[in-house]
């Protein structure tokens, strides 16, 4: 009876969130068809998917995508290096966790977003800036992760190593990164989300290219079917992206 | 190192950290005086005295006060749906099982993306920029009241049941008091939405609000001005952050 | 017994943690000395808090004491000594990641044992605990009685000549305790290891040990130590005899009167043992 009334509430919930898509769809729709709002608010849901298939036909999204993609990388890689680097050594004794999470923490806590007008300042208006604030943004989710992920493993577990006559090495490669992988990788992934929002962010807040600028030139220019095309274009892009990082880091833990 | 001075420094690492956060500065100051070219990069210093001409520049006390104006009224909207979306969804099963999804989907996508479409919906003043804090904030505040009701202890409605209770009175006195530290701890993320959302949409275009100041002290390579101002806005920043996570432990204590 | 007969030779040994006067200051032992002689098994037993884990950690290098010192097999300690200590901990010690194979074959990586023997050794560890079938498990799919054998496997592949065992049964129930105390009185019969156990319980004292030190509440140092004169392997019906008995008699009223004191004080200051 359980069981039955488990499968119709699945089957039911599922059926909500189909209407609710097909919904939004029917809705978007009418607005523009029969309704007759207006063309430079909202486009003909069927004139943005033609601009889509356009764009991606075009290929006119690449320079832009090399540009995004190339800034997020090298933040990423930039805020990976620093903060697992400057995290494990952090976390090596009770006092240096005490005395720099909280300064971490507190820094992490307001938006960094805030700093882009300097960064343009000092970078100028081109990718460095988007690379300096976006591995600034990520460094500090890594950072606290990877304290958090070596600071607690279990001493019982150090200490069984120890006993055993375990090196340093030993002890770093075969004991601290296996317990501390599988927060260390959540703390991966947060932070290349973080990176990957923050880099378009501060596209379109203020750059000359890249996919966050595009979009702003297209809204400047009242393209709106074109706008709105790029929109899903890159929406869907950040979710492979995150998606992908997603599935490495469940990858990752498995291993261990 | 004398060892009395060394005891001290270990009990209390909150100096410590200081003497980091002075060191930086420190640094920061060599940098900028002597290393770099002070078209870009300003020393704290400089920065420090001109926080008055910062203040005085016309225009700027008032766009602090729009800010916070538009700060305040976009965390208020956004905590009047969240917590109304949030309870609808999170007290009955299956809205959560059906809903739930959907806004976990929407609370995923880089909302940065449509940020021009908001400025050409609610125009380059203040509503665009409560619109966008409202986006922002509400799903935070959604989440954490959902999540709220679910980690509620079964048991607990059930002995209140037991010794009679009626629906209404389940939901005043058993469900409201266990919810209010999620609530709190929605209204924290909330107001970091919030504030992220407006600071966005004022960097992005602002004619009378602090993103018009940043733009301005940008164009005109004014870095001294500029850090002032970005350091009155990050104190700010942690200024509401301590506001809001003293109430989170203040109702939170019985946690 | 002289010292060269000794495995292990504790020399006044004393520690306290923290200075007199701070907060955290804690004698948990008083001067104590033992000899514990090759191929013996010593228990040490005594109320909470009365510093026989704290002594067992000094004999094993992972604590320096702050007064006295240690020697084993002639050298004094000043570190662990894997080559001739082991430990089996109370719990945990088991690496979550690794298969009970991997757990053990990584406890000789460590110690530097040629990796041509790893596989033998391993095979003949688990083998003698019983987990021959479960090589490829990992520890969280593993009862706690079936975890602590394997630990006790990897402690045993180092093939050290001292084994130091800290309440290695206490997370366990009771028929557990029962059934594991039984199968290591039979394995260490098998070997002339020097083996010293912590434990709390009376009935696990008197049936592995050939003395029992019993200690007192804190600062603890040895109050007495008693003889067991019976063979191993011990069998089971040796519980149920009145040598048995006697013992465990014995060993409860020296203890008694030890743990009323142990709780008394930590009633009078909540700091906890």
């Amino acid at each position: 009876m359980a069981r039955r009334n488990e499968r119709a509430a699945r089957i039911g919930s599922r059926a909500v969130q189909l209407g609710f898509l097909l919904g939004i769809l029917a809705l978007w729709y009418l607005a523009t068809n029969r309704w007759g709002i207006n063309r430079l608010l909202l486009p003909n849901p069927i004139a943005v998917w033609q601009q889509l298939l356009d764009v991606l036909k075009s290929g006119e999204y690449l320079p832009d995508l090399r540009i995004t993609l190339t800034e997020l990388v090298a933040a990423f890689a930039l805020s990976m290096t620093f903060g697992t680097i400057v995290g494990y050594f952090v976390s090596r004794t009770g006092y240096t966790i005490r005395v720099f999470e909280p300064l971490f923490a507190g820094i992490y806590s307001i938006p960094i977003i805030l700093f882009l007008p300097l960064y343009i300042l000092f970078f100028g208006l081109g990718p460095a800036s988007k690379i300096a604030l976006g591995a600034t943004i990520s460094f500090f989710p890594i950072v606290l992760s990877t304290i958090a992920g070596f600071g607690n493993v279990d001493r019982t577990l150090v200490t069984a190593a120890k006993s055993m006559g375990a090196s340093d090495y030993q002890l770093f490669r075969y004991v601290l990164v296996p317990a501390a992988l599988p927060v260390i990788l959540s703390g991966l992934r947060m932070g290349f989300t973080i990176a990957l929002l923050a880099i378009i962010g501060s596209e379109v807040i203020a750059s000359l290219a890249g996919l966050g600028h595009h979009i702003v030139q297209l809204a400047e220019g009242m393209d709106m079917a074109r706008m709105f095309a790029y929109i899903a274009f890159v929406v869907v892009i950040a979710g492979l992206l995150n998606g992908a990082v997603s599935f490495l880091e469940a990858r990752g833990r498995r291993r261990i | 190192m004398n060892p009395a001075l060394r005891q001290f420094l270990l009990r209390h690492g909150g100096v410590v950290r200081l003497g980091v956060v002075a060191l930086l500065l420190i640094a920061w100051e060599i940098a900028a005086r002597w290393f770099i070219d002070p078209l870009f990069i300003s020393p704290p210093s400089r920065v420090l005295l001109s926080l008055g001409a910062v203040w005085h520049t016309n225009g700027v006390p008032a766009a602090l006060r729009l800010t916070l104006f538009e700060l305040a009224v976009a965390f208020a909207i956004a905590v009047v749906i969240g917590l109304t979306v949030g309870l609808a969804v999170g007290l009955r099963p299956f809205a959560r099982r059906s809903l739930m999804p959907i806004i976990l989907l929407l609370y995923g996508l880089p909302q940065i993306t449509i940020l021009p479409l908001f400025i050409l919906y609610f125009g380059i003043g203040p509503a665009s920029k409560i619109a966008f804090g409202v986006t922002h904030g509400m799903f935070p505040i959604m989440i954490a009241i959902v999540a709220g009701v679910q980690n509620m202890k079964p048991i607990l409605l059930v002995s209140a049941r037991s010794m009679g209770a009626s629906r209404w009175q389940v939901l005043r006195w058993v469900i409201f008091p266990h919810m209010i530290p999620s609530f709190f701890a929605g209204m924290r993320l909330g107001m970091s939405g919030a504030l992220l959302g407006v600071l966005l949409a004022e960097l992005y275009v602002s004619t009378a609000g602090i993103g018009h100041f940043t733009t301005m002290f940008t164009e005109n390579f004014d870095p001294t001005k500029l850090f002032g101002l970005v350091a009155m806005l990050a104190a700010m920043a942690i200024a509401l952050n301590e506001i809001v996570r003293r109430a989170e432990t203040r109702f939170s204590r019985w946690r | 017994m002289t010292t060269r007969d000794a495995a292990v030779h504790i020399k006044n040994v004393s520690h306290q943690f923290g200075e007199a006067g701070e907060t955290q200051y804690v004698r948990a032992l008083a001067d104590t000395s033992l000899d514990i002689a090759r191929g013996e098994l010593l228990c040490l037993i005594g109320p909470s808090g009365c510093g026989k884990s704290t002594l067992l950690n000094v004999i094993g290098g992972l604590m320096t004491p702050t007064g006295g010192a240690v020697e084993v097999a002639g050298k004094p300690v000043r570190g662990p000594m894997p080559q001739d200590i082991a430990f089996v901990f109370q719990e945990n010690a088991l690496f979550p990641w690794n298969t009970v194979l991997e757990n053990v074959r990584l406890g000789m990586l460590f110690q530097g044992v040629p990796k041509s023997e790893h596989e033998t050794r391993a095979k003949q560890s688990l083998e003698a605990v019983g987990l021959a079938e479960f090589a490829h498990h990992y520890p969280s799919q593993l009862s706690g009685g079936m975890r602590q054998r394997a630990a006790l496997a990897r402690a045993l592949s180092l093939k050290t000549d001292i084994l130091l065992m800290d309440e290695p049964f206490g997370a366990l129930d009771e028929q557990t305790r029962m059934i594991l105390g039984e199968d290591l009185s039979v394995l260490l019969s098998q070997t002339d290891k020097t083996i010293v156990f912590v434990t709390h319980s009376l009935g696990e004292a008197v049936f592995l040990a050939d003395r029992v030190a019993v200690f007192s509440a804190r600062p603890g140092t040895i109050k007495k130590i008693i003889r067991v004169d019976e063979p191993h392997p011990r069998k089971p019906e040796f519980v149920t005899s009145e040598k048995f008995a006697a013992l465990r008699n014995e060993l409860y009223a020296l203890l008694h009167d030890e743990i009323r004191k142990t709780v008394a004080e930590s009633a009078r200051s909540p700091g906890g043992s």
